[in-house]
């Protein structure tokens, strides 16, 4: 029976690709029809994430690496001329992520989306997006790599500028535009770069070839591939365009630019570095990536703490957490690593469900301005409830997902610092530590200026969003919790899996090319199975912590009501003048609320400087962001040059 | 099944009576009616009587609760419980000397981050108000967080790394241990490089609890109390409660990480050595500093944690990082 084998897990990756951009094309061809296209849309997504869950048992439990050669082009002569994919843990992983954000960002812009124009474009590039990343990811060759990313970039432009009549909306997109070609076109040299070297596009076979043959256009072609990654994930300082991209995109997109797009540029930086140039051992290279997550990371935190938009502020912080994912990963340890992508994908998940809400705020109220809004609580309670779990889990609040990867970079990046001795790696934990309160601070001042304080009159007749929309915020939420309150499983069966395929190159290399190639080729070189150890330092079990908070509650709440705690006095209509309405001054411009902008000045008035340097710095000008693109490549060239 | 059973009512007593509720309700209650009648002597006033807080409590718990027609009723009435809830159980997880009710749960930095919830509890209640004098507190209450969370952190990686230098591992997160080896080589304040984070902790110690000169977040003449502007009755006599148990939990954090070599190992001598270290800690560092200063403004108190106390904690963290 051989035509069973084109149900054999083997062909999975394909399909989930080609799933997306099946989608993408039938939703062009019959997507006038509404129903039509929400059946396709929902079909693409959901065949999608199945076929790649159903992966997760060979792969991410039995180890086992799919190299799957189109058209059975298997490499000849030690030279892999066929177009591969490949399945390591590493990719599986940041695959699942993106088909997850896919899948509830599709069911989420059933809804949200209703009342726009061109929907079955929207459709169409929302799949080719998805099915570029995706793409990316399970790619195993250079090229095909690069034209993931100008498909997944061209998407992502249009749909960025996708309501033009938005403010802003095509000028986001132009910048996007401009430094996002500069990204490409990095991505494009230097793998022009790297086939002039070695004669290969392939990943095994370029990975096995490069360490051996380092010279100095290689090391060009890594600061090329370096910083073409780093703007698809928006790492300083390509970080302004995220914020105008998230600014004017619908929220659906925001999701897909924060939780999905970054990923590739992140599992692009991860690839490159463990897999092409192996240089986990080198200090200079963790160096980079470190300093270049420890900057993004407080920069970003501090240019949000100035933001008085909803999703410009998200943006800011989204690049926040980038910025501890890349700090952690870049520690080249087995710790760091797993919680690195542990962190990626809370940043997916939490990050999503903050720009849903955001979404849903401006879906109801048509402003994601701070200062415009407020009160929406008593409006739309399930709303604030589900950006309440969103904001504790970005901020690391015990017991949500953020906790407790954060926990793990913090152990990570102290465990490095004692293991090398470098007191720079404690910084990071130091650096960490403050954003991640800072964090708190800036989402207390979203909470504050746009759930709770006083309803303007404008949106007296707020409502709930539709249940389609909450129910999709409510998928994130509740895997925010799960991933919270049981992070052993997490790491058993998702991140450690991953972190270990980065320790096994030799065996990604001979997997894909044929046993012993890897000791063929490099000789000596050749990586040995590294034995790779997650040793925690502290100790952290939410579910006790939980248990025992929650008796406590009860006991205490059960004390409070018998206490008459439930012995609230409220208006029921009767007429005792002022009883019920706050206490100020009296005069209506007493009441004045700290707006959004002014929360923290406490904090801002001691960092004004710093502050006044950065708005300067920010000019807004595509220009100027183009120029900072270059700085940032000539300066990886130069530092690459001098140290690898 | 009968051991399961005693096993199962044992913590539970931990978590309801010692050194869980009851216990922290006493002590909290008594250090808030000690430090009250302490600041009026001090400034030659009589002062309330010593239970004075406990009468408070209760009267506050027979009290009509108003809610205000512009709050967000559930998060109103929610948010005190919930802080009090986290801190006591925060204070389950701070060894008293060699007991700790529940070991292997939660570390330093968990410990870290579960102080947070209180502060934030009290945040979305004074916000879920509505109150504009609550938008100005709950400001300057994240910015006092922000300004201790700096040395706050300083002082745990200073300790952790010293305990961990010494038992070899290189860091040591763990709580349990922390105390473990206090117990066995004398505490940490003995050590001339820990005395600077020591200080700094102390002085962390007004910051968190948000009392004199650092309680610009609450400044009674000049916004009201803040988030509490709009609390009364039994809402408001709960977060009373949790001020006065976090002037516990904090002296008790301190006891911990600096003075865990003390203990006789007996359990209620032990009670007792944490309750007079607690007041020492609240006479010097709350009612002495109430009677004799003057409130800051938020930027000085900022500007005072990031520069004095973090520079204090940095000391130490640098010392315990080259092995001193």
């Amino acid at each position: 029976m051989n035509w069973l084998n084109i149900l054999s897990y083997r062909h999975f990756p394909i399909y989930a690709i080609m799933v997306l951009f099946l989608g993408a094309f039938l939703i062009v061809l019959f997507g006038r029809n509404r129903w039509a296209r929400h059946i396709l849309a929902f079909l693409s997504v959901a065949s999608s994430l199945a076929f790649l869950i159903a992966l997760v048992r060979p792969v991410m439990l039995g180890g086992e690496i799919i190299a799957y050669w189109m058209g059975g082009r298997v490499p000849a002569g030690g030279y892999a001329i066929g177009i591969a994919l490949e399945v390591d843990a590493l990719s599986l992983f940041f695959g699942l992520l993106i088909a997850t954000a896919v899948f509830v960002a599709c069911l989420y812009s059933f809804r949200y989306m209703e009342h726009d124009d061109n929907i079955p474009q929207y459709y169409t590039l929302f799949l080719m997006l998805a099915g570029g990343v995706l793409g990316l990811v399970l790619s195993g060759d250079l090229f095909n790599m690069f034209i993931m990313v100008e498909i997944l970039t061209f998407a992502a432009v249009a749909l960025t500028a996708f309501r033009n009549t938005a403010n802003g909306a095509l000028e986001a997109a132009f910048k996007y535009l401009v430094v996002g070609s500069i990204g490409s076109s990095c991505i494009l040299a230097g793998t022009i770069l790297l086939y002039a070297q070695v004669h290969t596009l392939n990943f095994a076979q370029l990975s096995a070839l490069i360490p051996g043959g380092l010279n100095n256009a290689t090391k060009v072609a890594f600061a090329l591939l370096f910083v073409g990654f780093c703007t698809k994930a928006f790492l300083v300082p390509f970080h302004p365009l995220a914020a105008d991209a998230h600014g004017a995109a619908p929220a659906s997109i925001s999701v897909l630019i924060s939780g999905v797009l970054t990923k590739s540029g992140l599992y692009g930086i991860i690839r490159l570095v463990y897999f092409l140039f192996q240089s986990m051992g080198l200090g200079t290279i963790q160096f980079m990536l470190v300093f270049v997550g420890s900057v993004s990371m407080f920069v970003c935190v501090t240019m949000a703490l100035a933001q008085h938009d909803f999703k410009r502020l998200l943006a800011f912080h989204s690049i926040s957490q980038i910025g501890y994912v890349l700090s952690a990963a870049g520690l080249a340890t087995a710790l760091g690593i797993s919680a690195g992508l542990y962190h990626a994908m809370n940043h997916t998940l939490f990050k999503g469900l903050l720009f849903l809400t955001a979404g849903a705020v401006l879906h109801k109220t048509g402003t994601t301005d701070l200062g415009k809004l407020g009160g929406l609580s008593k409006k739309m309670p399930h709303t604030t409830v589900l950006f309440l779990i969103g904001a504790a889990s970005i901020s690391g609040i015990p017991p949500f997902n953020g906790f407790a990867s954060k926990w793990m970079i913090y152990q990570a990046t102290y465990q490095k610092a004692v293991e090398s001795g470098n007191i720079g790696f404690l910084l990071v934990t130091i650096i960490a530590l403050i954003t991640s309160v800072l964090t708190l601070a800036s989402f207390v001042k979203v909470t504050q200026s746009v759930f709770f304080g006083r309803l303007p009159a404008a949106y007296e007749n707020v409502t709930e969003v539709p249940f389609g929309m909450r129910f999709a915020m409510g998928i994130f939420a509740a895997l925010c919790v799960v991933t919270g309150l049981f992070p052993d499983y997490v790491t058993r069966w998702l991140t450690e899996p991953a972190a270990r395929a980065v320790f096994s190159v030799g065996q990604y290399i001979n997997d894909m090319m044929g046993a012993g190639y890897a000791e063929s080729v490099m000789g000596g070189l050749a990586p040995a199975q590294q034995t790779v150890s997650f040793v925690h330092v502290g100790v952290w079990s939410p579910v006790s912590w939980l248990l025992v908070l929650c008796i406590m509650l009860l006991a205490v709440t059960l004390a409070a009501v018998l206490g008459k705690y439930d012995r609230v006095s409220e208006n029921a209509g009767e007429k005792v003048p002022g009883k019920y309405d706050l206490f100020f001054g009296g005069e209506e411009s007493v009441y004045s609320q700290v707006g959004g902008g002014d929360l923290f000045w406490g904090f801002k008035h001691n960092w004004r400087h710093y502050f006044r340097f950065m708005y300067d710095l920010h000019s807004g000008v595509v220009n100027d962001y183009a120029l900072w693109a270059v700085v940032a490549l000539s300066l990886a060239v130069v530092f690459l040059q001098i140290v690898l | 099944m009968p051991q399961l059973l005693i096993s199962a009512l044992s913590y539970l007593g931990y978590i309801l009576i010692f050194p869980g509720f009851l216990f922290c309700f006493l002590v909290g209650l008594l250090l808030a009616g000690i430090d009250r009648k302490l600041v009026a002597r001090m400034q030659k006033r009589v002062g309330p009587p010593i239970l004075q807080p406990f009468y408070d409590f209760f009267k506050l718990m027979g009290k009509e609760t108003i809610v205000p027609a512009a709050a967000s009723r559930t998060t109103f009435l929610l948010a005190p419980l919930v802080g009090l809830a986290a801190l006591v159980v925060l204070q389950l997880f701070i060894p008293i000397f060699s007991f700790s009710a529940f070991s292997g749960v939660a570390d330093v930095i968990v410990i870290l981050y579960l102080l947070l919830i209180p502060a934030l509890a009290i945040i979305l209640g004074g916000a879920a108000s509505g109150s504009p004098y609550a938008g100005v507190g709950l400001s300057r209450e994240m910015v006092t967080v922000i300004a201790c969370e700096l040395p706050l952190v300083l002082v745990l990686l200073a300790v952790g790394r010293a305990v961990g230098t010494a038992t070899g591992s290189g860091i040591c997160f763990s709580m349990t241990q922390i105390v473990q080896y206090q117990i066995e080589n004398g505490s940490l304040i003995t050590r001339a490089s820990m005395i600077p984070a020591a200080l700094a902790m102390l002085l962390v110690i007004p910051g968190e609890t948000g009392s004199h000169p650092f309680d610009a977040a609450e400044a009674e003449t000049e916004i009201c109390e803040g988030m509490l502007a709009e609390y009364s009755g039994a809402p408001l006599g709960v977060y009373k409660l949790s001020h006065a148990i976090k002037l516990l939990t904090m002296s008790s954090l301190f006891t911990a990480l600096f003075l865990g070599g003390i203990g006789t190992g007996v359990i209620v001598l032990d009670a007792l050595i944490l309750f007079a270290v607690c007041l020492v800690v609240t006479v010097v560092m709350i009612s002495l500093l109430h009677a004799v200063t003057a409130r800051l403004k938020i930027e000085q108190i900022f500007k005072y944690y990031w520069t004095v106390v973090s520079g204090l904690a940095l000391i130490s963290l640098v010392l315990a990082w080259y092995g001193f």
